[in-house]
């Protein structure tokens, strides 16, 4: 028993030091890094870069290294501008006002670390046509079980049986086989207007669903049957050209239209893996999909999503000294900036980290068979 | 003799015990009047939506509970066996030594797993009035890494208090040191849930360290 005594000692050990001292290194040698803000422009029809390199704040950089102010952006800074009687009047041959600007400037992000994790079989249920117009916060939720949904009252915990069923029938005569499989929403009274969810049933087909006046209504998008899905945004944006974005299995970022309609894009994008960032405007979405190498920018035209203009920026990583690199063969570590999980993983093999731990365990195992003492 | 042992360390541990018992029920008592109260002014809705939307599961304050009940208990079970060495007159009972240790050990392990089960199981009644039980679930497998630092601590603290020797103490020590970190690394719900099994086989497995301990007393080992 002390033998094993032993050896559960020694192991624990290693692991601690493979995990506190990596991690303990890396805290102290950390270094800010960042990239600059990007955006396609409507104007010079580039990306450009916002440049603090002299110190000025709002200095753009083109691709070729032109320099620009923020008229090169008049869609983000459109108030500004609007201030100092800089905004154009037209673009593209299109009238521009704030009005029009305000309606189509959208945002959407998404970060793996909110998706693999534990998700919750329970979501809030709104009304989508509220009775005084003003969106309010939900007061019932819905409950993701096998064999379909369960609507329940919040404030009093109680099932509500004949809203369920009610439910269930609708989904059901729409051709929705549960139980249901990927949910997206956005239960909250800050938005414009409430679409419910969009959500996946068993057969991964797509479905829609909100409740109008305590009543579900649902509907089947069948042209997305075609694709096997892997995440689904929606996007409530005012000017309502999206319902949402559908992102596959292989990673093909989808436009879905309200009227169920699906345009594939260019934009590779992989949820799981990749943090995404969508800024768009009157005319051009740019879209940053980014992974532990670098960033990649897509602009694709807000009325049919084509294609633009693309560009790669990988990050530039120093070849920097790394300590840990000839002292271990490894590093463990149990959690990551792209998932919630708990749970251990071995990263950063390294040849000579593992020569220079077996040179030393030979070592010590020579010093301690000469050692009369072995009181350790 | 079974009987006699368990009545001997029912002496040692009562009052800590009933101590750890008590600050358990007025801690769990307090959080869940805080929920009651902020039910009984918002409604039961924020607690769902609070469930749904944040990186919480509402009784995080008694997160730390069970290990320091572990800890505590190991404490009052195993520091009186070492002082003056009457761990020798233990291992002298008319009674095999390796049940003996186990069965010490195994009272400790059922006292810790009755207080957390008990607090687990008010929890668990409590929210089943406010939201439904698939959130009642959430919240319980959440805190199950939380019980687990209990029997963590508790095999843990016994084994340096077995230990003969200040070294290997502090190496013990350390190891307790990362293992609580690691049992409290994340406070995202469920974050645990696929590694906690083996959280529970390798947290087990740490009663080897009582016979390490033990065997290494009985060498005569010390500093």
């Amino acid at each position: 028993m002390k033998r094993i005594g032993q050896i559960f000692i020694t192991v624990s050990l290693v692991a601690l030091v493979l995990w506190v001292i990596p991690w303990l290194y890396n805290l102290m040698t950390l270094k800010p890094y960042s990239t600059p803000f990007t955006l396609y422009s409507c104007i010079i029809h580039d990306f450009t870069s916002l440049d603090r390199s002299d110190g000025k704040a709002f200095q753009f950089i083109d691709r070729n290294g032109n320099i620009h102010g923020d008229e090169v952006q008049p869609m983000f800074y459109a108030s500004i501008l609007a201030s100092r009687g800089a905004l154009p009047d037209t673009i593209e041959g299109r009238p521009v006002t704030m009005e029009e600007i305000d309606r189509n400037s959208i945002i959407v992000t998404s970060d793996p670390k909110d998706i693999n994790r534990k998700q919750s079989k329970v979501h809030l249920l709104m009304e989508s046509v509220p009775e005084r117009l003003e969106l309010k916060d939900p007061e019932e939720a819905v409950v993701s079980r096998k064999d379909g949904l369960y609507i329940y009252d919040m404030a009093a915990n109680t099932l509500l049986k004949e809203k369920s069923d009610a439910f269930n029938a609708a989904l059901r005569d729409k051709g929705f086989a549960f139980p249901a499989r990927l949910f997206a929403g956005n239960p909250s009274d800050r938005k414009a207007y409430d679409e419910g969810y969009l959500v996946t049933d068993a057969e991964g087909k797509l479905f829609h669903f909100k409740q109008v006046d305590g009543t579900m209504e649902a509907e089947h998008f069948t042209e997305a049957d075609r694709i096997n899905l892997k995440h689904l945004i929606i996007t409530e944006f005012e000017n309502r050209a999206t319902l949402g974005y559908l992102i596959s299995t292989d990673n093909i970022l989808y436009m879905l239209k309200p009227d169920g309609a699906v345009i594939p894009t260019e934009v590779r994008f992989d949820p799981q893996k990749e943090d995404l960032l969508v800024v768009g405007d009157m005319f051009y979405y740019t879209i940053k999909v980014s992974d532990e190498k670098g960033e990649h920018f897509y602009a694709l035209r807000s009325g049919d999503f084509s294609l633009a203009d693309k560009m790669d920026r990988p990050y530039e990583f120093e070849d920097e000294f790394n300590l840990c690199e000839y002292i271990f063969p490894c590093r463990f570590t149990f959690t990551s900036s792209n998932d919630g999980w708990v749970k251990p993983r071995l990263q950063d093999f390294s040849w000579t980290g593992l020569i220079v731990d077996i040179v030393l365990a030979v070592l010590i195992i020579m010093w301690r068979r000469r050692d009369r003492n072995p009181h350790f | 003799m079974n009987k006699m042992i368990l009545y001997k360390e029912w002496l040692k541990t009562r009052w800590p015990l009933l101590g750890m018992a008590a600050v358990m029920v007025a801690f769990t008592f307090y959080s869940l009047l805080n929920l009651a109260k902020v039910v009984e002014f918002r409604g039961a809705d924020i607690l769902w939506s609070t469930l749904v939307f944040k990186e919480t599961v509402l009784i995080e304050q008694l997160k730390y509970l069970p290990a320091l009940a572990g800890a505590v208990l190991s404490v009052a079970q195993f520091l009186p066996e070492m002082t003056r060495k009457r761990l020798k007159l233990t291992l002298h009972l008319p009674y095999p030594q390796g049940k003996m240790i186990a069965l010490m050990a195994l009272y400790g392990m059922a006292a810790v797993t009755l207080l957390s089960l008990l607090q687990a199981l008010v929890i668990g009644i409590v929210l089943g009035r406010w939201i439904v039980s698939e959130l009642v679930v959430r919240v319980l497998v959440t805190a199950a890494v939380w019980y687990l630092a209990g029997w963590a601590t508790y095999l843990w603290m016994a084994a340096i208090c077995l230990e003969p020797t200040w070294r290997m103490r502090i190496v013990l020590l350390l190891i307790l040191a990362g293992l609580v970190w690691l049992l409290f690394l994340s406070g995202i719900p469920e974050a645990y849930n696929g590694f906690l099994p083996w959280l529970v086989l390798y947290v087990l497995c740490g009663a080897v360290l009582l016979y390490h301990g033990v065997a290494r007393f009985k060498e005569g080992l010390q500093d």
